[in-house]
């Protein structure tokens, strides 16, 4: 038993929640029932993981098996990995009618072709996405499976998602998924975050969108619960109506999840009292970041609270509409962009 | 301008009417829950306003306000300036003791070191003293909520013998600091 093996099972096992522990290795399936009902799991940790440890050892596991446990663990907990979205353009005839063995096949060939020393993994899990987990190592060095790749695959669409891509692999890996897609380039959209269901959701349009149509105003409910009727809001017009235009521009349902929004702008500088920096012929650089848990529920509730100006400008409303997170703004662009008042 | 008057309405019998104003209109609905929830021997009416002056629709509606409320959020100076915005718009003779600033957020870490000494000074120009709440759980909530009731009480003139302004000279709060002006 290799010392490497062990140690990577042992990381891996580590970031393994206690609440999750027995569901994740029931599905790896690595361990025999009679060791599985042997594991008490209201152990403590370290007593459970060396034994887990040791019953692994026993079963002659290998880096192909704790390469598995690992994509399990990332599949039910994908929300701890900083995830890119990229577009493949240009599909060949057949591309739509992808078989997933021949693309694994495909895939697995050509990097292995490009790059000697890769580790590959590959598993399908609901019936639309392919997981594909890549270790790089070079020509003369091993596989480093500590900081591996992560490549989510949506079948049918033209979008991937990957997540901790390497500079320098990025060409390596763009040339092996568009072979092996039957397309002719990929490329990065400027939509990055950690959820990666709020991702596919934005990418594919599967939101609850917002409609500029007029809205019926539901009827005037009675103070249904009896306490309330002490209660009265001086100001109960405009907080309705600062919900109305909330749900107009955000429409109803949950917001996708999104971390951060990026505005660059490299528009003039403007302001008339400030004369030392207006003259000047080149943009004046900056950028706006804004971040949050979750960026869009949060900008919907300022506009409920009245802190935030309605009407809110377009070039934050209509992020969930262009499924984009980091904007470049220059002179010919919409504009200097205005950020909500305080 | 319309302007919140203090004694242009007639009381009603067992009554008292609290007005709270603040930005946050999340904090403003706990704390009325809280003090509806509470026991009280008279009744309590809530108001909640964000910011005065009140739309002039209610004004016919609205009954004689006993004891004001300015919630002040240390986390922000925009609730500290809608407050002091606010002051403007209240009758004189609501100064003699039925307003009170309520400062949530003093526990964060996030302070701002100049939020709290503004509304102090606030406070000493208007003579209002300033009370600490931070609206989080329910035990904190339950207490202000009776602090608040008591003051209520005795703002509504429902306690013989107690008035407002006689609360407001005992409750003075931090002693005047030297570079304020003397009270007279």
């Amino acid at each position: 038993m290799e010392d490497s093996v062990i140690t990577f099972l042992e990381k891996t096992l580590q970031r393994i929640p206690s609440s999750s522990l027995k569901s994740i290795l029931s599905e790896w399936g690595f361990l025999s029932a009679e060791q599985l009902q042997d594991l008490h799991f209201q152990q403590s940790k370290h007593i459970l993981h060396n034994k887990v440890l040791a019953f692994c050892e026993e079963n002659g596991v290998r880096i192909r098996h704790v390469i598995q446990l690992d994509m399990i663990y990332n599949h039910e907990y994908p929300n701890k990995r900083n995830w890119s979205v990229y577009q493949f353009s240009g599909q060949q005839d057949d591309a739509l009618v992808l078989n997933v063995t021949e693309f694994s096949q495909k895939f697995k060939v050509n990097l292995k072709d490009l790059l000697r020393h890769v580790s590959i993994g590959m598993k399908q899990f609901e019936d639309d996405a392919v997981w594909i987990r890549v270790a790089w190592g070079d020509n003369f060095t091993k596989p480093n499976q500590f900081k591996p790749t992560y490549v989510v695959y949506q079948l049918q669409t033209p979008y991937v998602f990957i997540s901790n891509l390497n500079v320098k692999h990025r060409p390596l890996l763009s040339q092996a998924l568009v072979i092996a897609t039957k397309h002719d380039e990929i490329k990065e959209i400027q939509l990055r975050g950690r959820c990666l269901k709020s991702l596919k959701d934005l990418v594919l349009r599967r939101y609850k969108q917002s409609f500029q149509t007029h809205q019926l105003k539901p009827l005037q409910e009675r103070n249904s619960p009896e306490r309330d009727q002490g209660i009265v809001h001086e100001h109960a017009k405009r907080l309705a109506d600062l919900k109305e235009v909330a749900t107009q521009t955000f429409g109803d349902g949950p917001l996708p999840k999104l971390e951060t929004a990026v505005f660059k702008l490299e528009t003039k500088f403007k302001d008339p009292e400030n004369r030392i920096l207006t003259n000047r012929p080149e943009p004046f650089r900056c950028a706006v970041k804004f971040s949050s848990p979750s960026f869009l529920e949060s900008l919907k509730s300022l506009v409920t609270l009245g802190i935030a100006s309605a009407p809110v400008s377009p070039l934050l409303s209509s992020i969930p509409q262009k499924a984009r997170n980091h904007f470049v703004i220059s002179e010919r662009g919409p504009g200097v962009p205005s950020t909500p008042a305080p | 301008m319309s302007v919140l008057k203090t004694f242009n309405k007639l009381p009603e019998l067992n009554t008292a009417n609290i007005m709270l104003v603040g930005s946050d209109v999340s904090d403003l609905e706990k704390l009325s829950r809280s003090i509806m929830d509470e026991n009280h021997s008279f009744n309590v009416n809530v108001r909640l306003a964000q910011s005065l002056p009140l739309p002039v629709e209610n004004e016919d509606s609205r009954p004689r306000i006993d004891l004001l409320v300015f919630m002040v959020n240390l986390r922000s100076s925009y609730s500290l300036s809608l407050a002091e915005s606010s002051l403007k718009f209240i009758d004189p003779h609501y100064f003699l003791g039925k307003v009170y600033f309520l400062a949530t957020g003093a526990r964060s870490s996030h302070l701002s070191s100049d939020l709290l000494p503004s509304l102090r000074k606030l406070s000493a120009s208007s003579h209002s003293p300033v009370l600490f709440a931070d609206l989080e759980s329910d035990s904190d909530r339950l207490s202000v909520a009776r602090r608040f009731l008591t003051l209520l009480r005795i703002a509504a003139g429902l306690v013989p013998g107690a008035s407002a302004l006689f609360l407001n000279t005992l409750l003075k709060g931090a002693p005047a600091s030297a570079n304020e002006d003397p009270p007279n």
